[in-house]
């Protein structure tokens, strides 16, 4: 990995949003020459927050969704998702607790915080 | 086997995420047979917690009714998949389709 190295993607918070976030993550990915297998696996993860934003969605009203991915040196990357947009609280779907279960056995670190969006940090081991 | 307990196939194709959550509900419906379920997922290229949540509630459906499940799978990511969920032991998973077929015809579930 490059040190420095960085993606940032905006879209609209759909639910066809993840696939092409993730598709960008691969390309960058791919660019930094990070291992398949861990790749892969930080493509799940990563995919696990997307998927946990994008369920803020409303038809008619989306909010958006930021993907931001840095390399911090050559074996730690760092990834953000946040959401803004129209919130209201609702159940979130029993799926998303399997999901954030696999966030935190996949990333080194996570850390979520809730102030006008969500914002789902996450930290991985990128060697 | 019996005729009566002819083995039913699923075959679940692509990039699953939460966008297809409807199509893989509507996919992983157990038929009127008794026999057992394969369900093929080795050319799934993607999935996430959106499909374990709806094999977990098919697994749960099928034991109900007695009837063994088996996952085929293409790449050993599904299988990571399962154990950061936590479940590397809720389903009978096989990278080969001899050997699950061959689990499906060991007897009732």
């Amino acid at each position: 990995m490059t040190r420095g190295s960085e993606l940032r993607v905006l879209c609209t918070a759909t639910v066809q949003a993840p696939r092409p976030l993730r598709g960008a993550l691969a390309a960058f990915l791919r660019a930094l020459e990070v291992e398949q297998i861990v790749s892969e696996d930080i493509l799940v993860a990563v995919g696990e927050a997307l998927a946990n934003s994008v369920e803020h969605a409303y038809p008619g009203e989306p909010g958006t969704v930021e993907l931001h991915a840095l390399a911090e040196d050559e074996a730690t990357l760092q990834v953000d998702v946040r959401d803004r947009g129209v919130f209201t609280e609702r159940a979130r779907h029993p799926d998303r607790g399997l999901g954030l279960q696999i966030v935190r056995a996949i990333a080194r670190e996570v850390r979520i915080e809730r102030n006008g969006g969500t914002r789902i940090s996450m930290t991985f081991d990128a060697r | 086997m019996s005729p009566q307990s002819s083995l039913t196939v699923l075959k679940l194709t692509g990039e699953l995420d939460i966008a297809q959550r409807e199509a893989v509900q509507a996919a992983l419906q157990l038929d009127a047979g008794g026999g057992p379920v394969l369900i093929d997922l080795s050319e799934v290229s993607y999935a996430d917690s959106t499909v374990i949540s709806q094999l977990l509630r098919f697994r749960n459906e099928a034991e109900a009714r007695g009837r063994k499940i088996a996952l085929l799978i293409g790449s050993p990511q599904f299988r990571r998949l399962l154990q950061y969920a936590g479940l590397g032991d809720a389903f009978a998973v096989f990278d080969d389709r001899g050997r699950a077929l061959t689990f499906l015809a060991g007897g009732p579930a």
